[in-house]
């Protein structure tokens, strides 16, 4: 029995490792190149996301994969599910495929840098999206990704325009780990304090507490600032779910028309909540754009033309007048 | 012979699942190959001089990586010697080749002929060639002919499948010792993340960061890893002495492991780690085989060995089948137990430190779900989630099934929502046909301490 298993063992091994034939050794036919005309096939697009579990992330991958086929590219957007470990084994998959451009949204800037280092030896272009990967050593064709301190200065503005004349004590709901939130605040902080050089009544902003980017933890910090702030008059919240959270504090607290939200994103979710007057406004983002852009950046790096470093796309401010006249909203 | 056989048949089922799927993603991966380096060189360089005459202008495109520059220098020298007139020889990006042409023109030459590998012959750049640089004149593009050869079976991704999986892999040995006796251990996610975060902290902060000597990495992981064996002990300790049942345990065991790395790392990446850390993850030694590889299956051979030939093993069965009987027969079950749990956290440890190594730097995000992956190799390995039964290579086939599943779909460009059902899937069907195997050959799937011990023994008399 021993035996018998030995030999079948040894022969899924063999054929594991070593049937498989590198590719110079490959038969040196004597056939003659081929010559040929305009290329129809353009390869393949690797795409690998931080999530899939974000609509976010998946309206860019599917456009990604639209606007890739349209202009002869097959694409394949695989989750890297938050885990970076399993992104980098997706990357190296990409790169034996030879895929012709990697996308990616790295769920960590630093882990990732040795297999993003492994691509730009295999020669295969990179382009990172939303998330950026500005480290020394490696080499990225481009940066698609939100402007998200033009996106704070919207959300300072809107603030301001619906507190009006008489101003008030704002909270900012955070989420400080991500690079984009930060920028987010930057912007929205810049405004405030600019606004309150001229104006009569200040916007003061008293509280900057952890969200997590996330319903529940967004709920509990906003239950805290009404507690420490009776007579709070805003909220910041870097993203919707932060601001829907926030929403759900206040109607329980009986609040909901005393303290005005300012969110960010534009997910269906919370344009609707726009809609219902449950969010005052949101600077919207434009994951769709993102990944036009991106298809459009790797057919640039193809033709050989010069690609900035960084590409931003700009939000818009969505108050409860572009709800109502949004289509997809029901 | 035939008894025998189908013995095998019963107890490695999953091999023939595993070449099924190998051979399933050889087919649907079967695509065209763009050769590159020498071969490819000479094919052009033949087709180049039989075709344009004695000597054609010629712009040759490579990017620059070791395969096409290769092509690109032998190109280059088998046409110089043919008379042939290079213009230009780009070993880069597109806008290298965009400036090549801008330069070749404003020169006020022309073009005959641009040679290139299948992947530089497709850059958009060279698709409107006419509109435009319309003094170029009308350049063919010559690249080699392909092959077909499946994407799944090339050396570089048999490579790169075992080298995925050796994690997992790793830590599915001391698993499988676990759930052989009857437990299970959900803290290895946590201890990957733990060891790993460990083992970046201290060559960060006591072996000199960047500077640190092989020594000095040796010291900080094998730390690492005896830290995470004392968790295991500490998990073992309370399943023996409190008879706490291992799964809430190893549960609790989970989130301290989790939240350590997360207060060591602060929640942030530990990078600051020199070059030369990577030789445990990605390096190569002996015959191309990644190191991480290697280890892996020289662990396997020691494994299999403790299972099979050593008294610890046969004792690990025993305790698994009929844990009061064991006990009356004289095997030392607490010591038994302990020894499992310690071992797998070694492992869990030790993976830790393979997985900060490939990735070259620590976080506590690391090994997410992971045993998950780990159970469900050693259970799709044939070893029974009840104890008392399994074999070591029975779960390398079990981690081999998963990553070549993982890896097929990737190659075979199937996004990630489906390759989640189809993953589960597997795993269910594979536990399924093992389980219709051992009820259809006949086999009491429970089997006795007293079983297990004299089954060591035929083993060997047959062996």
């Amino acid at each position: 029995m021993k035996h018998t298993f030995w030999c079948l063992f040894t022969s899924t091994l063999l054929c594991l490792l070593g049937c498989g034939k590198s590719d110079d050794t490959v038969k040196p036919s004597g056939a003659l190149p081929t010559v040929v005309a305009p290329v129809t096939s353009k390869g393949t697009i690797g795409v690998s996301l931080l999530t899939l579990d974000n609509p976010f992330f998946k309206v860019i991958g599917d456009n990604i994969t639209a606007e890739g086929k349209k202009l002869g590219y097959e694409t394949i957007v695989v989750s890297g599910d938050k885990d970076v470990a399993k992104q980098s084994n997706q990357i190296k998959d990409f790169i034996v495929k030879k895929v012709s451009a990697i996308v990616l949204s790295p769920c960590d800037s630093k882990s990732i840098i040795p297999v993003i280092q492994e691509a730009n030896e295999a020669g295969i272009p990179v382009f990172t999206v939303d998330i950026p990967c500005n480290e020394p050593g490696v080499k990225i064709a481009t940066q698609v990704a939100t402007d998200n301190y033009g996106g704070g200065k919207e959300a300072g503005h809107a603030m301001i325009e619906a507190l009006g004349e008489a101003g008030g004590k704002v909270a900012i709901l955070h989420f400080k780990q991500a690079e984009s939130c930060l920028l987010r605040v930057k912007g929205f902080r810049e405004v405030i304090d600019a606004h309150n050089q001229s104006a009569a009544s200040k916007i003061e902003l008293v509280t900057e507490l952890e969200s997590g980017g996330a319903k529940d933890q967004g709920y509990k910090a906003a239950e805290d600032s009404l507690q420490a702030h009776a007579d709070l008059r805003g909220i910041f919240a870097i993203n919707d779910p932060a601001a829907l959270g926030a929403r759900a504090a206040l109607e329980k607290a009986g609040k909901a028309d005393q303290v005005l939200i300012v969110g960010f994103d534009g997910q269906p979710e919370g344009k609707q909540a726009i809609k219902e007057g449950k969010i005052y406004a949101d600077p919207i983002q434009f994951p769709d754009k993102m990944g036009v852009e991106i298809v459009a950046a790797i057919v640039k790096h193809s033709k050989g033309e010069e690609l900035p470093p960084q590409m931003l796309i700009p939000t818009s401010l969505y108050r409860k007048a572009d709800a109502e006249a949004d289509p997809d909203l029901k | 012979m035939t008894r025998n056989l189908s013995r095998v048949l019963t107890d490695y089922g999953m091999i023939f699942v595993l070449a099924l799927l190998c051979a399933f993603f050889s087919i649907a991966t079967y695509s065209e190959q763009s050769p590159t380096g020498e071969a490819a060189a000479r094919q052009v360089a033949a087709a180049l001089i039989a075709n344009f005459g004695k000597a054609p202008r010629v712009l040759i495109a490579a990017r620059d990586q070791a395969d096409e520059t290769l092509f690109a220098n032998k190109l280059e020298a088998a046409l110089s010697a043919s008379g042939a007139k290079l213009l230009a020889v780009v070993k880069g990006e597109p806008r290298d080749a965009r400036a090549a042409l801008q330069k070749i023109v404003s020169e006020g030459q022309s073009l005959d002929v641009i040679a290139g590998t299948r992947t530089t012959a497709a850059w958009l750049v060279f698709a409107d060639l006419k509109a435009e640089f319309p003094t170029l004149g009308d350049p063919q593009l010559v690249q080699p002919r392909t092959e077909k050869w499946p994407n799944f079976l090339k050396s570089e991704n048999l490579v790169n499948i075992a080298n995925q999986i050796a994690v997992i892999a790793i830590i599915a040995i001391g698993m499988t010792m676990v759930i052989i006796t009857g437990g299970i251990d959900l803290s290895v996610g946590s201890l990957i993340a733990l060891s790993a975060v460990l083992a970046a902290r201290f060559i960060r902060d006591y072996a000199g960061a960047e500077q640190a000597s092989a020594l000095g990495m040796t010291l900080a992981g094998s730390a690492a890893v005896l830290i995470c064996g004392l968790i295991g002990a500490f998990s073992g300790g309370m399943i023996t002495v409190f008879g706490i049942p291992p799964f809430i345990v190893t549960l609790a065991m989970m989130l301290v492991g989790s939240g350590l790395a997360y207060l060591l790392a602060a929640g942030q990446s530990i990078y600051q780690l020199p070059d030369s850390f990577v030789w445990l993850g990605r390096g190569e030694g002996f015959a191309r085989i990644p190191n991480a590889v290697l280890l892996m299956l020289i662990l396997y051979g020691a494994a299999h060995v403790l299972m099979s030939r050593m008294r610890l093993g046969r004792h690990l069965y025993a305790v698994g089948g009929n844990r009061e009987a064991a006990r009356l027969s004289g095997v030392p079950v607490q010591r038994v137990l302990m020894f499992a749990y310690i071992a797998s956290a070694l492992l869990a440890g030790l993976g830790g430190v393979i997985m900060a190594s490939q990735l070259k730097s620590g976080s506590a995000t690391y090994g997410n779900m992971y045993e998950l992956y780990v159970i469900a190799a050693v259970v799709v390995g044939g070893t029974s989630l009840s104890g008392g039964e399994g074999k070591m290579f029975g779960t390398l086939i079990g981690a081999f099934t998963i990553a070549v599943i993982q890896n097929g779909m990737n190659l075979t460009n199937v996004e990630s929502y489906t390759q989640k059902v189809v993953l589960g899937g597997v795993i269910l069907g594979a536990v399924l046909l093992d389980s219709l195997n051992v009820s259809g050959g006949g086999n009491d799937s429970r089997k006795g301490p007293a079983d297990a011990l004299n089954r060591g023994t035929n083993d060997r008399a047959s062996g």
